[in-house]
């Protein structure tokens, strides 16, 4: 049973950030609701205490996605289906674009935003090694406060960031990645829809001629929580781009992964599927290049 | 409690509720539009699909505070009086009901499609309803009958 609970529909920001000030009561921000709905349907510990729900969806400063500062910014109450339909998204962000594509079902997509999904910060969050590989910062403003810090950073743990009680995220910030840029993004669920993530990767990279100039590479899913792996990426950096090499590289990616989770009970199945699709994707996204 | 309002079915409605319900059960125990079915109860199954500002959502994932103001269409929304709904009607005459149970949910999904896309291809209808479960049919005359409808 879903306990009762006051709700709140503030009109602006300031609003929500007044309301967030006072910390009399356990509150909670909710825009979609696919996570916190469910939660306390299912008597959830991390929703349960929960007495104020403030619904931002009327928030007009968490809504939009503009180019500022040759960043794109997208609202954190933004919905998946409100980013997959945008212009932007679609032209700049195509790696985010299939990240959010397959999220849920069209109902869910229709309500479900991007901040709550990192925020939630479940170990398969789909939007998190989309925006890892973006290098994605998120700002986060409480009624005394305005900070920004890259996505990385506010993730600590499953179920964990660094977000105060009192704070809102309200923007996600992602620099216009040069056109040089390819990249891709792979979901395997157990559907092909309502389905939630057993493995997700993301790669983009930047080639000179045959040689990988930059790489950014971030998983989903298969670790505690969404990562990117930096010394994959350095280890990358400077090689040609050839069968072999990609080969040897997924499966190196393997043993980065078993480095931060140890053999786990799915180990034996999505060892050896990561590694093939991190090679499909990087082979895909190559080829299609050269 | 609250005073809630919002537009249900093209028409302005007044309702004192707890705000923390879920807009399933307001509409299935206040207003008696037992049209929309919880299956799951947490946003898998779809047969509680509803349309909130012309898209459809599930009912029991929205608390009913959260309608305020809203355009809210279900299942007994779209007929015409006593005529059917093209898209029903398609539904009936090419086998798209067996037990019924996910049909009102998933007539919504075409519903909001063709309002949109009043041309889908096929894999743009399996989209469409790919949040809707279906446990009789197979999906085959479902499909069939939303392509029959925009035909």
């Amino acid at each position: 049973m879903i306990p009762s609970i006051e709700i709140l529909i503030p009109k602006n920001l300031n609003e929500v950030l007044g309301i967030l000030s006072n910390q009399n009561r356990v509150l909670r921000i909710i825009a979609g609701g696919t996570d916190i709905v469910t939660g306390l349907k299912q008597e959830s510990k991390r929703f349960i205490d929960t007495e104020i729900l403030i619904d931002i969806n009327r928030v007009a400063e968490v809504k939009g996605i503009e180019k500022r500062n040759g960043k794109i910014s997208i609202g954190a109450a933004s919905t998946f289906m409100e980013i997959y339909k945008d212009q932007i998204v679609s032209k700049e962000l195509p790696i985010l674009e299939k990240a959010v594509a397959t999220i849920g079902s069209l109902q869910i997509r229709n309500r479900a935003t991007i901040a709550g999904n990192f925020v939630n910060n479940a170990p398969c969050a789909d939007t998190v090694p989309a925006l890892l590989v973006y290098n994605a910062t998120i700002e986060i403003e409480s009624i005394s406060s305005k900070r920004e810090i890259s996505l990385q950073e506010f993730l600590q743990g499953p179920y964990k960031t660094q977000l105060k009680k009192d704070e809102i995220v309200t923007r996600i910030n992602i620099p216009v990645p040069p056109k040089s840029f390819i990249g891709d993004f792979y979901k395997l669920g157990r559907r092909q829809a309502v389905a939630i993530s057993r493995i997700t990767l993301a790669v983009m990279m930047e080639l000179n001629g045959n040689k990988i100039n930059e790489i950014r590479i971030a998983s989903g899913a298969v670790t505690p929580i969404g990562t990117r792996f930096q010394e994959l990426e350095k280890f990358a950096q400077g090689n040609e781009v050839n069968d072999n090499f990609l080969k040897s590289l997924a499966s190196r990616m393997g043993e980065e992964i078993i480095k931060l989770t140890g053999l786990r009970w799915s180990s034996e199945y999505k060892l050896p599927v990561v590694q093939q699709m991190f090679y499909v994707i990087l082979r895909s996204a190559t080829t299609k290049n050269l | 409690m609250i005073n809630l309002k919002f537009i249900l079915n093209e028409k302005q409605v007044v309702v004192e509720t707890e705000p923390s319900i879920r807009l399933l059960d307001l509409l299935r125990d206040k207003f008696n539009l037992t049209g929309t079915k919880e299956g799951c109860g947490i946003g898998e199954c779809g047969a509680c699909t509803i349309l909130m500002n012309e898209k459809a959502v599930n009912s029991c994932l929205i608390l009913a505070a959260q309608i305020e103001g809203s355009e809210i269409v279900t299942i007994e929304g779209i007929a015409n009086g006593s005529e059917l709904h093209p898209i029903q009607k398609s539904f009936l005459k090419y086998g798209a009901v067996q037990c019924g149970f996910c049909s009102p949910a998933m007539v919504l999904s075409a519903y909001a499609l063709l309002e949109e896309n009043p041309n889908p291809t096929e894999e743009e209808i399996k989209d469409a309803i790919a949040g809707n479960l279906c446990r009789c049919t197979g999906y085959k005359q479902i499909i069939e009958a939303i392509v029959k409808t925009k035909e």
